[in-house]
């Protein structure tokens, strides 16, 4: 796979990589390039949100844990998405633990960068406005699920956390 | 203009006082001259539904006035309130951004003013407003926070008094009322609706008030409730 995103052949099938030439140009001038292995954590929830992962390929399991630390898997995510969003775009703390499930390639973008990209490119904002509706759909799935069905099924997804 | 409901009406974004406060209607002065004309201003008595889960999206509503129930619903009737949404917030978001069906239902329970914008005018307007776009995506930021808590809670919590300690906390939190030593908060649900909020019964609720009250950790005068134990309300909402 390229490091560039400029020369990314699956550019075009994901919401958030399909820009327009110039500011695909800027976003792969901000982010780093990076693989990480199975097991790495790339944000923990609670931490202050510091960047964004764009995942290139592979998969990641987003997670929220108890104080006794119970964790409860929200969804794996997939190639395409974008993660640590709306933690980044709030300036608080992110909602959830990403834990890399297989190999993963991602870029990563740091928040300031990512703001002043946003700013420079209203296109893109509607891009990410697309994204976070998306994933707030899944959120209000995983509640309706885990809140409405729970006399039913036990947390069988919680597991203590490592 | 006083509406039936005994509201007073703010027909025009442009000179609404409570603006600055409110993290959507704060925009730059065309952003707000656009969205002014697109809008329709419109009151609701108490109990009005203003969309229901599954529905296909009609419009975005800004909530101006009053206070508005999000719920979801299971096939059986089992309800589970998501939030209690307050004035300055943007309501139907994802659905009119996404297209999809709105995932909860908007009930009024209080006489509400609510301004409400078609989709493919809002739509429109976010594509020319880049810092109406960047509110709409805060908007959505803190909804999913919302909504990563709301599975936290229901998912990863023991019991319904951890569950019932928590939402207390969370309430008393506001207003810097937990920095007190006895924090107060209005008790604005029923023991029903604070029952749909945790996933519980309503009887449950009522039991686990009395537990409290009993063990000297709340008291209640009239609809306020007043936390004597902090401490203690803190160990229920950690252990259950």
């Amino acid at each position: 796979m390229s490091q560039s995103c400029l020369d990314c052949a699956q550019r075009s099938d994901r919401v958030f990589c399909d820009l327009e030439p110039s500011a695909l140009q800027e976003f792969d001038g901000i982010k780093s390039f990076q693989t990480y292995p199975r097991g790495t954590v790339l944000f923990r929830e609670g931490q202050t949100a510091h960047s964004v992962f764009l995942v290139c390929e592979g998969r990641v399991r987003l997670s929220v844990c108890s104080e006794s630390g119970r964790r409860l898997t929200l969804r794996t995510a997939s190639a395409g998405e974008v993660l640590g969003l709306s933690a980044a775009l709030s300036g608080g703390r992110y909602e959830v633990t990403a834990e890399v499930v297989d190999a993963v390639r991602a870029a990563e973008i740091g928040r300031k960068e990512l703001l002043q990209f946003l700013r420079g490119h209203r296109e893109v904002c509607m891009q990410v406005v697309n994204l976070l509706s998306e994933d707030l759909h899944v959120a209000y799935d995983r509640v309706r699920a885990v809140g409405l069905t729970r006399a039913r099924h036990s947390p069988s997804q919680s597991a203590p956390a490592r | 203009m006083l509406s039936p409901y005994g509201l007073d009406i703010v027909e025009s974004c442009l000179t609404c006082k409570m603006r600055a406060e409110r993290l959507f209607c704060d925009l730059p002065t065309a952003a707000l001259q656009s969205f002014e004309s697109i809008k329709y201003a419109t009151a609701y008595p108490k109990g009005a539904v203003l969309f229901v889960e599954g529905q296909a999206p009609r419009g975005i509503f800004v909530l101006c006035k009053g206070r508005i129930k999000l719920s979801i619903c299971a096939s059986d009737g089992k309800t589970l309130i998501l939030k209690i949404a307050e004035p300055g917030e943007v309501l139907g978001l994802s659905a009119a951004v996404s297209g999809k069906a709105y995932e909860l239902t908007a009930e009024t329970i209080d006489p509400c003013q609510v301004n409400f914008v078609k989709r493919e005018d809002f739509l429109r307007f976010l594509k020319e407003h880049s810092d109406a776009c960047f509110k709409v995506a805060e908007q959505l930021s803190e909804k999913y926070n919302v909504a990563c808590h709301e599975v936290r809670s229901l998912g990863l919590s023991h019991s319904a008094a951890e569950k019932l300690a928590k939402l207390l906390i969370e309430w008393s939190s506001k207003n810097g009322e937990s920095l007190k030593q006895e924090p107060r908060l209005k008790l604005a649900l029923t023991h029903e609706e604070i029952a749909q909020m945790i996933g519980t019964s309503r009887e449950t609720v009522t039991r686990l008030f009395a537990d409290l009250k009993k063990r000297q950790i709340l008291q209640t005068k009239g609809s306020t409730l007043v936390i004597r134990n902090k401490a203690a309300l803190r160990s229920l909402a950690t252990t259950g």
